[in-house]
Formats: C-alpha cells, structure tokens, sequence
C-alpha cells in the first residue's frame, strides 16, 4: 500500500532538491527550507522525509564528499528521480486546474 | 574557561544514542550532517541553543518501532503469515498419508490421555466437592497390639456426639451408618411402602448435624430439623418421585418404614451427584436406630463412621492429638496388650487413600490414578515423538525449500517460526480431531469406568488446558525440524549435497526406542494385569461359588426361617437352603473371642467367626481334612464347631478333633477341620475361621444353591414362597459370584483400561514405525532399484530393509524389561495371592511387539521391492 500522492513537506523538500539541483544534502535542504519558507524546521523531520521520498522512488542518493567540518563523514546527495519529476509535475498540474477552475473575483490581482 | 574544541564537539551521549539506535546505513550521513549543522548552530545561535538542537534532533531521530534492522521489519507480515499457512496446506495435501499417519496419530495420543486425565480429575473430585470440604474430617480407629497396629474406619456409634461435646473445636458432628453389620458388609437396602406401592432403596442414619456439615442440597426441610425427629425421613427427589410423583407432593406424607413403622418426610434432599462415594436415596434419625440396636449403644462396639467438621480456626493437628487417647476414658477394664487410638483423615481423603498401613491412612485408589496418570503423560509422550520424528523425516523433503527461503533472503529466526508454526497448526488439528473422538468415545469409556463424564466445556480452564497442549506439543514436535533445518547451508542443500547427519539420525533412532520401550513397559503391564485378574476371577477358592443366591434374612424371615428353608428347598431347581451370619465370599468380620485350653492370654488372635446352618459345608463344597461335618440330626452337634486348618494352626493344637473351645462365651467341641479356603479377598491372607451352627440368629443371609441351569425355575418359585411369607419386602437377591467379582472392580476396571490404552498405544508407536518405513522406503528407492538389477531377491531386500528397525525395536526390548518387572513386582505386592512373574510374559511382550512392528515395516519393505527398478533409477 504505497502512497504515491506528495505531502506538503515532501513536495517543498522535493522542490527544494530541484532549486539546489547539485550536491542537495540533508544540511543544505534543511538550510533551504528554513529561509525559503521562513519557518523553523527540524532537522531530523526532514531527514525522515528524505529516506520516505527515496523509499517511494522519488529521490535517489549516493554517498559522496566527505569535509573536515563534517569529521571526515560522507554526504548522501539526493537527486530527483523521473518518477519524482512526474510526481511533482502531476501535483503542480493539480494545482493549476484547481486555480483554474476559481471563480475570478477570488483570484488575487496580478495572478 | 573551555577549551575551544570542545565548542565544537555536540555533547558525547547525544552522540552515543545516535551511534545506537541510528540505522547503520544512513548513521554516516546522519553523524555528518547533525555535525555541521551544529557548527552551522554554534555560529548563528550560539553554543547553549546549538546543543540544545543537536540533542533534540539526537532524540526526534530515535523512532520507538524504528528498529536497527528497519529493512527486515518492514515486511508486510500479514501476507507473510498467509503465505505460510498456504504452504502448510500444500505440504499437508502432498504427502497425504504422511499427514494422515501424523494427525491421526497425534489425535489418537490426545483423546486417549484427555479421557485419562479426565477420569483421574473426576477421581480427584470424588467427596471434595462440600463447601466445607476443608474443614470435614473422618475419624478412625487404630488397633496397636503385639507391635502391629491396624486401623480401619469403624467406630462406637456414642463416639461423634461425644467428641462434639468435650472437643471445642469440633462445630459439628455425625454418625453415619454404612452397613449395620460387621459379620455382614453390604450396602443398606431397606423396603418402604405407600399403599401398595413397595420398593427397597438405597439408605443410612445420620444424625441431626448431617445436613449442616455436607452440601447436599435441601429441596424441602432445613439442616437444622430434617433429622431431629425420631420418625424423620428424608428423602433423595428419586425416591420423593418414585412414591408421590414430584418433591412437593411428598413434604410432610407417611410412609411406612420395613412393614413395621411409620415414619414422615421431614426433608428431600437433591439426587446425590455421582462423585459422593457414599449414595443413598434416604436418612433417617440416628438415635432411634440406636435405641433398636442396643448393641451400638456400647463404646466396644465398632460399627458405625463418625465424620467431623472442625471450626475454621481448629489446627487440625492438634485436634488429632487431643482425640487420641479419647476412647480410653469410655473403655473401662481393656486389655493391657490392646490400645485404642483415634486419628483424623480429611474428608476427602477416603476415596482414594482408604487403605491402610501400620494404623495409618496410606494408598489405596491413588495407585491407579497415579498409574493412569502416568500411562496418559505416556501415550502424549509416544504421540509427539511420532509426531516429531515424521515431521523431521519429512523435512528433507523441505530442505530443497529452505534452501530457496534462505537465497531469498529468509532469516533464521523466519525459518524457525514458520516450522514451529506449521507444526502448530497441525497440533491444533490434531486436537480437534482429539476432541471429536474422546466426545464420541466418551460414552463407552463411561461405561467400562462407571462414571457419568462430560468433557468440561464450560470451564474456561478447560480451554486454556486444550491451548496450552497445542502450544507445547506444537513446540515440541516442530521444534526440530526447525531448528535443524533452519541451520541448513542452501549452497549445499541446492546443490543436492543434503544428508541426514549422524546425529540427527542417531536421534530420531533414539526416538524410537524410547516410544518402544514406552508400549512395551504398558504391553507388558497389561499383560501382568490382565493374567492377575484372570487369577483372581478364576482361582479356585476352595468353594463353588457358581449358582449361588444371597438372599437378606429380614422382615418375617428371622422368625420363620425353618419354614422359609423348608419351603424353599422343595422348589424344583434348588438343590439347597442354608444360612450363614457373614457372607462366606467376604469375611470381613475378626474378632478375639475365642478361647480354648492352653492359650496365650495376653496374645491377641482375631477369628473370622461365621455362625451357619448345618448344611452349610455341604452347599459351600467345602473339604473336611479330619473329623466329620455337623448333623443336623446329632443333638451334640449344636455345640460343635468347625474350624479351618489356619485356625488349628494359630491355636496351635496338635489334636483339634474333640478339643473344647468356647466362642462368644458359647462352649462347645470342635467336630471337624476344614481344608483352608478363601475368605475374603485375595489381597488378604486366609484367616483362621470358626464355624458354629446357629439357625436363629435374626440377621445374616439366606444361600441357596440352585441347579445347573434351572436358575429361572428356581427363581420364580423362590419369590413366591418370599412374597408369601414377607410380604412387606420386595424380593430381592444377589449371586455369589458377582458379588465375588465386584470385589475387584478397580482391578477390572483397571485391566480394562490398561487393555484399551496398551492397544492405543501399540497402534500410536506402529503409526509412527509405518511413516518412518514409507520414508525409508522413498530414501532407499534408488538403493533397492539397483540390487534388484545386480539380482537381489525379495528375501534379501526384506532383510536389509527391515533390519534396522528390528534392532531398534529389540534394543527397546531389552531396555524395558528391568523397569516393568520392577513395576509389576511392586504392583503384585498387593496381593496375599499372586501369579508368578514368569519369563515368559516377558518373552511375549517382546514377541508382539516385534512381530507387530515387523509387520508394519514389512508392507512398505514388499511394496518397495515390488516396484520396477527401471522406474525407480530412470528419473532424477
């Protein structure tokens, strides 16, 4: 019984993956999420969220680039499978005809 | 001031707890990254908040159901347990007869030890089921002379009444009467009428506590007054229904008691459950029976039980000791030689530890209990290592499919549940099957044990036994197999290098020796049993107790006995009427009165002394060794005894013929020696008897000795001379020789049951042979197939087949032979009069068993070397 829909963190750490594109690491997509958003977010919530996403085959990782900083610990980089691109694509076209479909009086103006 | 590193180091156990509960394989990451977010913290947050992050994070990252081996876990185990259960059934319907052969095995075992297990609870249950049961006590009477001590249950009748009024301790207690003579040991049979209605019931005295202490439910009357009253009655609802329809129609009506008095229903009581060892169907006042009887009024007298209820408080204990010497007081001017002790046994006790030994309570019924106990844990133990050496035979079948599991990724533990839980599962059908027959054996086994049992489905604890045995033979049974195969290596097993090793092999041997020699300690107990019983049933007693009829002498008949023998003696088909004070079958009445010249006066000698008719030698077939029988005609020979040659022996007379002795103050000469014969059973030794013709006493039985063959004759006639001449008693009568045989009833039921379990037994251990042959068979097709090409002959398959397991079945043999025979030794110990332990019963038991298992082997040994080799060799 596997979920294939995204939930809301899991589509902004997928997206997140997708703005830093190379090198996206559990340090780095927490960083990112927290000034994007602006909200606080735990570390280890996002790292859960990492290994559910690539547990659904949306991300895949290699463990790569080990730092000083670090104590000489590897990195997993994620990156965003096609299954992951279509997952988010699908849940962007969902938006799109929702917004589509509001009546214009409720459409914030400049949309 | 801190040491700069140390700002940069996250706090160690933090550190540690991630180290532990963090999955190995992103532990890496996880460490690095919380590393450099903590720098990351430090920086931004400062030192105290970043640790504080780290730590929190450390923990949020510990999930309760996140184990170390997270990926295993994640197993959806649902489908998991659905797969193995389908797999069971495969397993199950492909080898069909193994499966067969195993459950019904297994099935056999559990029914055969569930109905023994529910017979030794309902013998556990027999007199325990009062409320008070722990505080019902009986009391008894042990002799001590020449160093001996002997104790029986026999009592004065004053004796309850007075305890309860000197022993505070004591809340209540009662007189209970189980026969009304000694010299004459047989259940209470009395005739009541209403109109003219007559039946002769089943009853007792008691007296007024009676209903207070036991729990025998009251339908109509209180405890307090049901038996107060000198006329009261109380009667069973049998008897209420018998004579008035229901129980309400009988409160406070007239029944008339014996043809002689009125007496009033003052209570009814429900049916007595089966599990009270004493029955009746009516009470009645204690005092007046004494008042007849005016010899129970003597504290010499030892007749009747008394049973005691002690206060919650009592310490048992200490009442014994107060008691012991209590009867000195009432017992003025005893010998010296004799002491008088009194003791306690619970209540519940009687039943199954009646017997006693050196005046204290010891065996009895336990024995067979604890003997049946034992052969049921036997016949479960043969079941399961039936069930566990097919089931590990089978498993090389499975070896291939382990091998797959484990390539597949199956883990150990996986392996181990998924056998152990298949074994379950056949267990529990196993325990169905069980259930479905001991229900519908049930009956029958009532019948041989006569009892009234239900399998307990009602009771909860029941269940919890059922599940307790699926659970634990299950365990067992699959516990190797799964563990054995689970070690396997799949390499080899895949790669078709599998074989038994060594030791598993020795072990499943073992295995069967033990079960063998499990069925031959029963086949050759039962064969034992079986034989003492036979001896027993059949031993010449040195009287003929064929076409014998007891018939009680009461009503009319103890005034008119003259005319009742002469009456009766015309009838066709009877040979002959005498009359004897105790039943010649059972003298269980001894007693130190006799004296004659010249004898020990501090010496206590007990004699069976039986007062009989003049013909009573010549009914009995008795054989006279010296000196002549009495003669009826012979005036002197009112005053002649006869004595057997046990009795000349403990007198101790060189010339018995003539000599004057005197019995209960009667004097009188011995006329005539007896040859010994039996007078009681033969656990007893022979007991000196004495003779003395006495045809007016007013109690005893009638015998009358019939034709061969003119019973029915011989009956009609005497039940109208009986209905003439007492018309207020039913007719009633017993045959000497059954009533001979139910002195042995636990060794019958015994050899009975023994019979049946053996069998099962035997069956159970050969089922278990017969799957064990058909798996050697399927192992050693190829073996076979090839010397039959080199040219062996049946004869020759047969014995390299065979004989592996006839060395195993004579090792059991052997094995087995010392334990029985210590068993049996033991067992015939009970008896004055035994059989011998020959070595040929030994011999026997080997020879069944061997020959049965051979057969066994033998059919699957033929039908494999039948088989064409050709078909056998080709495929692979």
């Amino acid at each position: 019984m596997r979920r294939t829909s995204l939930g809301e963190l899991e589509e902004l750490v997928l997206l997140i993956i997708g703005v830093i594109k190379d090198d996206a690491y559990g340090v780095n997509i927490t960083q990112a999420l927290e000034r994007e958003t602006g909200r606080t977010v735990d570390f280890s919530t996002v790292h859960t969220t990492l290994k559910r996403l690539e547990e659904k085959g949306f991300l895949r990782s290699v463990m790569s680039g080990a730092t000083a900083e670090r104590g000489g610990r590897r990195k997993r980089i994620f990156s965003i499978t096609a299954y992951g691109y279509k997952a988010l694509r699908e849940s962007q076209e969902i938006r799109m005809r929702l917004w589509s479909l509001i009546p214009l009086k409720f459409k914030p103006s400049g949309v | 001031m801190k040491h700069e590193r140390d700002l940069y180091a996250p706090p160690k156990w933090a550190q540690s707890l991630l180290r532990w509960r963090c999955p190995k394989e992103s532990l890496e990451e996880v460490e690095g990254d919380l590393q450099e977010l903590y720098l990351y913290w430090v920086d931004t947050v400062g030192v105290a908040e970043a640790r504080k992050r780290y730590v929190l994070n450390a923990i949020r990252l510990q999930r309760p159901f996140h184990s170390k081996n997270s990926r295993t876990s994640s197993i959806n185990h649902k489908d998991m347990f659905q797969h193995y259960i389908m797999v069971a059934f495969r397993n199950l319907v492909r080898s069909r007869s193994f499966s067969l052969i195993n459950i019904s095995g297994l099935a056999f075992g559990l029914a055969c030890s569930l109905l023994i297990f529910l017979w030794a609870r309902d013998e556990q249950s027999v007199d325990r089921f009062h409320t008070n049961n722990k505080l019902l006590y009986r009391v008894y009477l042990r002799q001590v002379y020449d160093g001996q001590a002997h104790a029986d249950y026999h009592t004065p009748a004053p004796l309850p009444a007075e305890l309860k009024k000197m022993i505070p301790e004591i809340e209540y207690a009662t007189g209970f009467v189980k026969f009304f003579r000694l010299s004459l040991q047989d259940d209470i049979y009395e005739s009541f009428s209403v109109d003219d209605k007559v039946y002769k019931l089943k009853g007792s005295r008691a007296e007024e506590d009676f209903f207070s202490m036991f729990s025998y439910k009251l339908l109509y009357g209180t405890p307090q007054t049901a038996l107060s009253r000198p006329e009261s009655l109380c009667m069973s609802r049998k008897m209420a229904e018998l004579f008035f329809g229901s129980v309400e129609a009988a409160v406070g009506k007239t029944v008339r008691f014996d043809g002689r008095t009125d007496v009033t229903v003052t209570a009814v009581f429900e049916n007595l459950p089966p599990q009270a060892s004493d029955q009746f169907d009516y009470l009645m006042n204690w005092d007046a029976w004494v008042a007849e009887n005016p010899f129970k009024q003597s504290w010499g007298h030892f007749g009747t039980l008394s049973f005691i209820q002690l206060r919650p408080d009592a310490d048992p204990v200490k009442v014994e000791e107060k008691i012991k010497d209590f009867l000195k007081t009432y017992l003025k001017g005893m010998s010296d030689n004799l002491r008088l002790e009194l003791g306690l046994q619970p209540f519940g006790d009687q039943y199954l530890y009646g017997d006693f030994e050196n005046g204290l309570p010891a065996g009895g019924r336990i024995l067979y209990v604890n003997l049946f106990m034992g052969v049921g844990i036997f016949i479960l133990l043969i079941a399961c290592i039936n069930f566990m050496n097919l089931a590990t035979a089978r498993s090389v079948k499975r070896a291939k499919e382990v091998g797959v599991r484990k390539v597949v990724g199956s883990s150990r533990l996986h392996l181990i549940y998924q056998f152990i839980g298949e074994a379950m599962l056949l267990t529990l059908m196993a325990v169905l099957l069980s259930l479905a027959l001991a229900a519908l054996s049930l009956p029958a086994f009532n019948d041989l044990t006569a009892k009234q049992m239900a399998i307990p489905l009602r009771e909860p604890l029941f269940y919890l036994f059922m599940l307790g045995l699926v659970l634990l033979t299950g365990f067992i049974a699959g516990s190797y197999p799964a563990l054995f195969l689970s070690s396997l290596q799949p390499v080899k097993v895949l790669k078709g290098h599998f074989r038994f090793s060594f030791s598993a092999a020795a072990f499943r041997k073992g295995l069967v020796v033990f079960q063998f020699v499990l069925s031959m300690l029963l086949l050759i107990s039962t064969l034992v049993v079986t034989r003492q019983t036979n001896y027993l049933q059949y031993k010449n007693l040195g009287y003929d107790r064929e076409n014998v009829l007891y018939i009680p002498i009461e009503g009319n008949l103890i005034t008119k006995y003259a005319l009742f023998r002469e009456e009766a003696s015309k009838i066709p088909g009877i040979k002959m009427v005498d009359r004897s004070s105790q039943f010649p079958h059972a003298m269980s009445f001894r007693v130190d009165a006799v004296q004659w010249p010249g004898r020990d006066p501090n010496k206590v000698i007990n004699f069976a002394v039986s007062s009989v008719g003049y013909d009573f030698v010549k009914l009995m077939n008795l054989d006279i060794v010296n000196g002549r029988d009495v003669d009826r005609y012979n005036r002197t020979d009112s005053v002649g005894f006869l004595v057997n040659e046990e009795a000349v022996r403990q007198m101790g007379v060189k010339d018995p013929i003539g000599m004057e002795i005197s019995v209960f103050g009667k004097q009188g000469r011995i006329v005539g020696v007896l040859k010994d014969y039996h007078t009681n059973t033969l656990h007893q030794a022979i007991d000196p008897v004495v003779l003395d013709v006495k045809e007016f006493l007013n109690f005893g039985t009638v015998l009358v000795r019939t034709e061969k063959g003119k019973l029915k004759e011989a009956l009609a006639g005497l039940e109208k001379v009986y209905k003439q001449m007492n018309p207020g008693h039913a007719f009633n009568f017993t045959f000497m020789d059954e009533q001979y045989g139910k002195l042995y009833k636990s060794e019958q039921v015994a050899s009975k049951l023994s019979y049946v379990f053996t069998l099962l037994a035997i069956v159970i251990s050969c089922l278990g042979l017969l799957g064990l042959s058909m798996f050697a068979a399927e192992q050693w097709k190829k073996e076979i197939g090839i010397r039959k090409i080199l040219g062996a002959t049946l004869r020759h398959i047969m014995a390299r087949f065979s004989g592996d397991f006839v060395r195993l079945v004579l090792l059991s043999i052997v094995i087995a032979v010392p334990p029985a025979w210590l068993a049996m030794n033991q067992w015939l110990q009970n008896f004055a009069y035994r059989i011998d332990l020959a070595w040929w019963i030994f011999v026997l038991a080997g020879i069944i068993a061997l020959v049965v298992s051979l057969l066994t082997v033998s059919t699957q040994a033929v039908k494999a070397a039948l088989e064409n080799p050709v078909k056998n060799l080709r495929s692979e």
